[in-house]
């Protein structure tokens, strides 16, 4: 069936986005952290001025394995408070799960739900 | 010398600086438009920005003059949650209470007559970013 074909073609791009244009990250919920494979999805720099008040963030959207991360320690979807740690080079980059704009915190990336779209803001980074 | 109210807004700064507040370790800091990055939010700011005049004529010459001054308490949060919060709105009506009808120590012309808690948190920076952000209006009054 056609809807099918379209299903095994997403599974298909998903398997190759995680293999060959991914990172391993940490995501992590309180005390309970896991080690993830993400894809950067989005990466810029944002500001707020409401109020007359401006905040600055970058922002970056990470895509996870739906399955991947309901399957492992932290066992649900993920909640706005969450952290992805990224390490690069020799420096850590926290960031928080958040919402951006109108959207919530995260996003289905795709019809079949194989790929979570993880809406997060930079909130620490250290040597 | 500074304008007026750059000179009611430096009080500002001086007084909240020296003020025995529930909340220490803070400095406040005179800025025109508070402007900062998500990961400095994590310690308590405390910005004073200089918003507004209003010149009302007095008599053939001076004016009555309304400078309103705002304060911007900001922090970056975790949870969000009431014990986490409660706190840091007690400390903007904390700030209210004392500058009720104050005279400022070092620009004593000018007292304060009126104080709003304008924005008692921010939702769009709740929201995106996880912070609190109060602001508070206070207007103070002088002759000049």
């Amino acid at each position: 069936m056609m809807a099918d074909m379209l299903h095994r073609g997403q599974a298909w791009l998903a398997e190759k986005l995680s293999q060959h244009a991914s990172r391993q990250i940490i995501y992590q919920r309180d005390d309970v952290s896991v080690e993830l494979t993400a894809t950067i999805g989005d990466s810029r720099y944002e500001q707020d001025d409401g109020e007359g008040v401006i905040t600055r963030a970058q922002v970056r959207d990470y895509l996870v394995d739906t399955q991947a991360l309901m399957l492992s320690a932290i066992g649900t979807l993920p909640r706005r408070g969450d952290q992805i740690i990224e390490q690069e080079a020799n420096r850590t980059f926290i960031f928080e799960v958040m919402s951006l704009g109108s959207d919530p915190p995260w996003r289905y990336s795709d019809p079949f739900r194989i790929k979570l779209r993880i809406h997060t803001k930079q909130v620490e980074s250290h040597s | 010398m500074n304008a007026t109210i750059i000179q009611i807004a430096e009080s500002v700064v001086g007084e909240l600086n020296a003020a025995d507040l529930s909340k220490k370790g803070f400095t406040a800091t005179r800025l025109y438009i508070p402007n900062f990055d998500l990961e400095d939010m994590k310690e308590l700011r405390v910005s004073v920005v200089p918003r507004e005049v209003e010149y009302l004529p007095l008599d053939r010459a001076s004016n009555k003059l309304h400078a309103t001054i705002d304060v911007a308490v900001q922090k970056k949060f975790s949870k969000g949650n009431t014990n986490e919060i409660d706190p840091l709105v007690a400390f903007v009506e904390e700030i209210a209470d004392y500058f009720r009808l104050k005279r400022l120590n070092s620009f004593v012309a000018a007292r304060c007559i009126k104080v709003e808690n304008s924005v008692l948190y921010s939702t769009e920076h709740w929201l995106q970013f996880n912070q609190f952000t109060s602001l508070l209006s206070l207007t103070f009054e002088l002759a000049k």
